[in-house]
């Protein structure tokens, strides 16, 4: 009796919350794990989330918010850049992937290297070619700032501000980012039709790319190896730094194919300014001499030039301007 | 809030009483204290040098490591875990090098812990208390804590400033740096009554992290630090560096 009663004080915030859904479109697999398992998502953390993630004071010199690299109308990747700048003109060594259907990734960043969506902001928020500030100023930063003092209050239960609850905030807000409402998700809700042109394209897709951009996700979020060579400047071994295995050499995770026409340049290291130029790369410039390369792509792609076209007509129909002109997501006031 | 804490203590004595069906049997508190040596001297850091077995000189001028999972085997072999036991020792912190385990009366054979964080709470995202990420000891790049840290400087270092520096960690598979520890009490420990002052000296002798398995030189390897590669074998010498130096029951003297 008693245990029940404390377990209730315990779960009882002093005030109310108002507690909000992810959606889990019809059709879509279930996601690998609840990343709001500890992690209630409410309405207040979505907000407090929200704020923290366009505010650039939260680097050491208040020039770079989470929303620098990862902007709206972009899909949350750098719009036009293969590489995001950060603190001193410095810049990042990989290109910023879009942030969208969090909740369905069980690792993130290129190389999986974070295994939770709430302890990724670390790694932005301290790398020295990023935001370059130290958790410890960030804190004392929202300590000191009244409005913030009242959000976390809101938000969270006891108030305070810590790291814990820094992190579960942006994880409220960047993990309800959700892409479900692009052309092609409404014609599979029988809301709207193909033209000719995407339902060839849509044909072409399944045949040829839709094993690792596997739909509705339009990735299966494994980490490949896609045949685009090692970065001579970089070096960049992508999941082997991660895992140590000289068998994850040169694999990087698929990224989604929504929204693909907001977020080039493409690959891990932007190389490829246009889509053209990444199926250019799938019909014709796979270097088949390295090891790792993904058994998919032994064997050689065919896509005529007709089939090209349709194909980008059928990417375009996976832009999401609902997500991206969405105001929940914007810059608050 | 100091009602949410009191429940929440109410709650993990409840725990205990559950967990044990010892209803009524009197709480006991046992005190854990850990004295990290180099060559048999506790440490001192930053200003003392100390000689390792390969004849290379070294200061300290960082140690921290986790102590998780601590449990208890009583004689009759049932076992109490302490609930969300996770410990950070750091050795310029001295609040830090000890804690209390609160136990019902009995007799105990033995005490183990993981010497680093288990490898649920690796994967589970923010944590507060001894695994906040303002501890210093997690892996923003490639997620994980860092199990065990030292830090220090040594004429036989080859990078720059002769920086050594070992962060180990890693809870993946072949990766896994997390080593138990058992400490066997010699004679069955005896937790009577709740005024009656136990403590429990165990030594970490770092001086073992040279050679207790593995050859690990500064001149060789003056910084590791990532999960993997040579993170399990590193680990393996200092789980050996734990035993027990003492126990030592004292009767309260005020009644």
């Amino acid at each position: 009796m008693i245990v029940a009663v404390g377990t209730a004080f315990m779960r009882q915030p002093p005030h109310k919350l108002t507690y909000i859904k992810l959606v889990v479109p019809k059709g879509w697999p279930a996601p690998p794990t609840n990343i709001f398992a500890n992690n209630p998502l409410t309405e207040e953390g979505f907000q407090l989330g929200r704020k923290l993630f366009y505010d650039a004071r939260l680097s050491k010199d208040g020039n770079f918010s989470c929303a620098s690299c990862h902007q709206q109308f972009a899909a949350f990747s750098t719009f036009d850049h293969d590489f995001s700048h950060g603190f001193n003109n410095s810049f990042t060594t990989r290109n910023a992937p879009g942030l969208f259907n969090i909740a369905w990734k069980k690792e993130l960043h290129w190389d999986g290297g974070i295994n939770h969506i709430e302890v990724q902001p670390l790694s932005p928020l301290t790398a020295t070619n990023e935001m370059a500030e130290t958790l410890e100023n960030v804190l004392k930063k929202l300590k000191g700032d009244t409005s913030y003092v009242r959000l976390f209050k809101i938000a969270f239960a006891d108030g305070t501000i810590n790291s814990q609850h820094l992190l579960k905030a942006m994880a409220q807000f960047t993990g309800s980012i959700q892409s479900y409402n692009t052309k092609y998700d409404k014609v599979k809700r029988s809301e709207d039709s193909f033209t000719v042109s995407e339902k060839l394209g849509y044909t072409t897709f399944l045949t040829n790319c839709n094993s690792c951009h596997k739909e509705p996700l339009f990735t299966d979020n494994s980490f490949r190896n896609n045949g685009i060579g090692e970065n001579d400047k970089l070096k960049d071994k992508g999941r082997m730094a991660i895992t140590g295995n000289p068998a994850d050499s040169l694999k990087f995770k698929v990224p989604s194919l929504r929204n693909v026409t907001l977020t080039g340049p493409y690959m891990h290291d932007g190389r490829m300014y246009s889509l053209n130029k990444v199926i250019e790369h799938y019909r014709t410039g796979i270097n088949f001499n390295q090891p790792t390369l993904d058994t998919l792509l032994r064997k050689k792609i065919v896509i005529t030039n007709q089939q090209k076209v349709d194909l980008l007509s059928f990417l375009m129909a996976l832009k999401d301007d609902t997500m991206i002109s969405d105001p929940r997501f914007r810059q608050p006031n | 809030m100091m009602l949410i804490a009191k429940c929440s203590m109410l709650f993990l004595l409840m725990q205990l009483f559950l967990i044990t069906a010892f209803g009524q049997t009197p709480v006991v508190t046992l005190k854990v204290i850990f004295i990290n040596t180099v060559n048999k001297v506790p440490v001192v850091l930053d200003s003392f040098e100390y000689t390792n077995c390969w004849n290379e000189t070294y200061t300290i001028s960082k140690l921290k490591y986790y102590i998780s999972n601590v449990q208890l085997q009583l004689a009759n072999k049932s076992v109490l875990k302490e609930p969300e036991s996770y410990h950070l020792i750091n050795e310029e912190d001295t609040a830090t090098k000890s804690f209390s385990l609160s136990m019902p009366a009995g007799t105990y054979s033995s005490l183990s812990f993981l010497i680093g964080v288990d490898s649920l709470k690796n994967v589970s995202g923010a944590q507060t208390g001894a695994l906040d990420p303002l501890n210093g000891m997690f892996w923003t790049w490639n997620n994980g804590y860092i199990m065990f840290k030292l830090e220090g400087n040594s004429p036989q270092s080859t990078v720059v400033n002769n920086k050594v520096e070992y962060h180990i960690g890693g809870f993946a598979g072949p990766n896994n740096a997390l080593r138990t520890v058992t400490i066997n009490f010699a004679a069955p420990l005896i937790l009577l009554k709740k005024e009656n002052n136990t403590e429990i000296f165990i030594q970490a002798a770092i001086d073992k992290m040279w050679n207790a398995k593995h050859n690990l030189k500064i001149v060789e390897i003056p910084v590791f630090m990532m999960p993997g590669g040579l993170s399990a074998a590193i680990a393996d010498n200092y789980a050996a560096a734990f035993a027990l130096i003492k126990i030592v029951q004292q009767q309260a003297i005020h009644h």
